[in-house]
């Protein structure tokens, strides 16, 4: 069995299993690793949005 | 001048009390968090870092295997090596079961390739924090 991921959804999975590691592993408490995961995501969000809409602008 | 510096750590208890630990943390990922009675991470972390090596395998990825040559192929390839190793037991199961991907040019191999050597990274993570909590320096 093969699976074939867009870019946008590879992506989206490694920022979801990176913010969940990191969330875990980084803080002390449970609230804490919950807004840290939370964030992190948001920033990997962020960033994927923002890269592809630099490489979009880059490229017309 | 006199004054001692502050030590910022206890001193390591024996090596039977965190060893153990690692070896399982390393083997099964997120297994030093079950041996630690920390379930729930343990959980999150497990599912995270088998759930990005199977997505690398059915992207079909390519296992790095140590080569020299330029400083560039030396660190990718060694450094790929290191981190499709630390994964433990299911990059074990994957040579034992015959795994084999080219290494190709493709972005659904490629990435693959990101999932697997992701999954030896996070499972490096969690041994580290494993190690720490059982340290006695983390809860």
């Amino acid at each position: 069995m093969k699976m074939a991921f867009t870019h946008f959804e590879t992506t989206l999975f490694l920022a979801l299993f990176a913010s969940a590691v990191l969330g875990v592993v980084t803080k002390k408490t449970d609230r804490e690793r919950l807004m840290y995961g939370l964030t992190s995501f948001g920033y990997f969000l962020a960033t994927i949005f923002g890269l592809g809409w630099l490489m979009y602008l880059g490229h017309r | 001048m006199s004054e001692k510096p502050e030590v910022p750590y206890p001193p390591l208890p024996p090596v039977s009390k965190w060893l153990p630990v690692l070896v399982v943390a390393w083997l099964l990922p997120g297994g030093g968090h079950f041996y630690l009675k920390r379930t729930y991470r343990g959980m999150i972390l497990s599912g995270c870092i088998l759930l990005s090596f199977v997505v690398g395998l059915m992207m079909r990825g390519y296992m790095f295997q140590p080569a020299g040559g330029d400083l560039l192929t030396t660190v990718i390839y060694y450094g790929g090596f290191a981190a499709n190793l630390a994964t433990g037991l299911p990059f074990f199961m994957t040579k034992w079961f015959g795994y084999e991907s080219a290494d190709v040019a493709g972005h659904v191999v490629d990435y693959g390739t990101k999932f697997l050597v992701a999954a030896g990274l996070f499972n490096i993570l969690a041994m580290v924090d494993a190690w720490e909590i059982a340290v006695g320096r983390k809860d």
